[in-house]
């Protein structure tokens, strides 16, 4: 073995190194490079940011970054697809090691993704299809989600009732949940949809409202609301109530957030059950895919967020009134482990 | 009168009651009371924002913040609430404030600072937009949402503001009819009685068809300006307070669509009796056509682009009463 002064230089540095860790573990020693040392650089590119959803998405991969030590840029388009393609290029010049694409357009992004990766960047996308096979794609399994709340369904009300069915085509996520619904209505005879409506008129859950209040009076005998968009569920609970008819209808749908959860709490709400990813973790999850692939691992090509379903007899059996609750008494909500190997620090362990 | 007078003048009535028959027959149960009142309610926030923006048309002018201003109103309502845990009334007052003071200032940039009135109310609405945002870091306002410091919100919405949204009075038949319903019929009594037959009414007409002859005339044409552009903010303001009793909370959003219906009532009101002017009367009954149309439509499973569509064939027929029957394009 030769011994340079080069090696010599590395291994004093590996030793003053791992003193400085002996004394100071909260860096913990054993992650690979380049997390070994504070500072690495990661984007953030962003196509929706407003809203709840968004703002817990982002809060999760702040605490994941922070909890890496890594140096996070957040670029935000604001539903701009050509700037959010322009922004990745801006990320590209700034140096940073690895991006994050958090939803857009498969049609704008697939190229600017291509971009990044040959300059030698590791990106994951979260909820948008970048057709590109070093990417690892981020999920929360909206099909999953649809399933869970279906099924609650089908156990609360057995397997034969009239659907009223809130849905929107061309919403990816919103169609993913959809073909759920097609299998379900497949299997069980019994389960007919005899009215579909939706809109995205803001605010949502006013105009959803004034829909189903519609439904309602030409469909007197739906028994299941099947709404799997929390926006549009809160509508049709809106529209329910208005109807008096909140005993005699149940709600099932997708997502949460803590205003969600103080309308399932309501005394007699229809609103049975929700089935949710918390978009928190799916932010976690994100930058953990990015930092394994940083660190040279193989997270997988598709890194699926489960969901958890969550009932209203949950919510007020465990005295839960927040998402703060939610994820303090649902260790399922809390953390999902998707992508932790064993160096990865925990952001929410405390 | 000629056919082509009726024509102009009560065409678009009979086409309101020919949809009206048509649904009756095509929907079950779209005849009945509660169909009625029902429609009533889904009209009433932007049946009000369109009778505040009436206003502005009256004066020539145009407010494209009122979506924006209702959607900020809600905010503050919830945020008066939740956060500060206050009481109905001073939610109910802090909302008509910002209406009025919103207005104030689109009035001020307007006819002061000569800021074009579509380019001021839009920068208004852009602002507005963000600045709902700011108190929670767009979040969405809820009892229990935790602060952007980490404390949790506990106050909540109060009964006797939610009951804006959700009470309903008896009329004929028990809880028939929502608090909202009211607050819309009053408001276009109201500004219908005031645009048609108060001087100060009038004088506002004048300086909409004239500025510079109502100027020379003699008339506070700036103050007529400003009047109009406070009571469409506060107009506004009102519809963001039944929008937050309604949802029980406070709601991101920018109020683009509350606008844009707002804007076609008024504009598909220029039709009604042949006005081809901007009038109460004529708001109100095309807020409500929208509304017809709309609940029809959704009790017969027509999909949301469809009702988008219709709505479009609706207002652009609107326009052509207005503009190519009355001949007011010609001049």
């Amino acid at each position: 073995m030769n011994i340079t002064r080069r090696l010599l230089g590395k291994v004093a540095l590996g030793l003053a190194g791992a003193t400085m860790l002996m004394q100071v573990p909260a860096f913990a020693a054993d992650k690979p490079a380049p997390f070994d040392k504070p500072g690495v650089k990661i984007a953030l590119v962003r196509y929706l940011s407003t809203g709840d959803f968004f703002q817990a998405y982002l809060s999760g991969v702040e605490a994941q970054s922070k909890a890496l030590g890594i140096d996070l840029r957040v670029l935000d388009s604001r539903q701009d697809a050509a700037l959010q393609s322009d922004m990745v290029d801006q990320a590209i010049a700034l140096g940073v090691q690895g991006i994050i694409i958090q939803h857009g357009l498969t049609e704008s992004m697939k190229d600017a993704a291509q971009r990044a990766v040959d300059a030698g960047i590791k990106v994951v996308a979260f909820d948008v299809n970048v057709e590109n096979p070093k990417i690892p794609q981020i999920e929360q399994s909206d099909k999953d989600l649809a399933r869970l709340a279906l099924e609650q369904a089908v156990k609360d009300n057995g397997d034969s009732w009239n659907a009223g069915y809130v849905y929107i085509a061309g919403i990816a996520p919103l169609d993913r949940r959809n073909e759920t619904w097609v299998d379900v209505k497949k299997k069980y005879a019994g389960i007919k949809e005899v009215a579909m409506f939706g809109t995205l008129d803001n605010p949502i859950a006013n105009s959803v409202a004034n829909q189903a209040r519609s439904v309602l009076s030409a469909h007197p005998d739906i028994k299941v609301m099947f709404a799997p968009y929390d926006e549009f569920a809160k509508g049709v609970k809106i529209a329910v109530d208005e109807a008096g008819l909140n005993k005699g209808i149940k709600i099932y749908s997708a997502d949460i957030s803590t205003s969600d959860i103080s309308a399932m709490r309501e005394p007699d709400s229809a609103w049975a059950a929700t089935a949710a990813t918390n978009p928190a973790v799916v932010g976690q999850v994100s930058v953990r895919a990015l930092a394994q692939l940083l660190a040279g691992e193989d997270p997988g090509h598709n890194v699926i967020v489960p969901p958890t379903l969550i009932t209203q007899k949950e919510l007020i059996d465990k005295d839960i009134k927040n998402m703060e609750d939610l994820s303090a008494k649902l260790p399922q909500f809390a953390h999902a482990d998707v992508a932790m190997p064993a160096w990865m620090p925990n952001p929410n362990a405390k | 009168m000629t056919l082509r007078d009726h024509a102009i003048r009560y065409g678009f009535i009979v086409l309101l009651f020919g949809l009206v028959a048509y649904f009756a027959i095509a929907a079950d149960g779209f005849v009945s009371p509660q169909s009625a009142v029902f429609i009533f309610q889904s009209v009433a926030i932007t049946g009000v924002l369109a009778l505040g923006v009436t206003a502005t048309l009256v004066v020539g002018g145009f407010d494209l913040s009122i979506g924006s201003v209702a959607t900020s109103a809600m905010m503050a309502a919830a945020y008066v609430m939740v956060v500060l845990e206050q009481n109905a009334v001073v939610a109910v007052v802090v909302c008509l404030l910002i209406g009025a003071i919103v207005g104030l200032i689109n009035g001020w940039l307007i006819v002061y600072m000569r800021v074009p009135d579509l380019l001021a109310t839009l920068g208004m609405m852009f602002l507005l937009v963000g600045l709902q945002r700011i108190p929670t870091e767009g979040r969405s306002i809820a009892t229990g949402m935790t602060m952007p410091d980490g404390s949790v919100a506990n106050g909540k919405f109060g009964d006797a503001f939610l009951a804006l949204g959700r009470h309903r009075f008896d009329f004929f038949i028990p809880n028939l009819i929502p608090v909202s319903v009211v607050v819309l019929l009053v408001l276009a009594l109201l500004i219908w009685f005031f645009l048609e037959y108060t001087r100060f009414g009038r004088m506002m007409y004048a300086v909409g068809s004239n500025e510079r002859a109502a100027e020379l005339a003699g008339a506070p044409v700036k103050a007529y300006k400003i009047w109009a552009y406070v009571i469409s903010g506060v107009f506004a303001s009102i519809g963001g307070i039944l929008l937050a009793a309604r949802l029980g909370r406070g709601d991101i959003a920018s109020g683009n669509n509350l606008l844009l219906d707002a804007v076609a009532a008024a504009l598909i009101g220029y039709a009604v009796l042949g006005a081809a002017k901007p009038n109460a009367f004529g708001t109100a009954v095309g807020a409500l056509f929208v509304g017809i149309l709309l609940q029809g439509l959704t009790m017969m499973n027509a999909p949301y682009y469809t009702q988008d569509f219709v709505k479009g064939v609706v207002l652009v027929v609107a326009l052509v009463f207005t503009f190519a029957l009355s001949g007011r394009g010609r001049g």
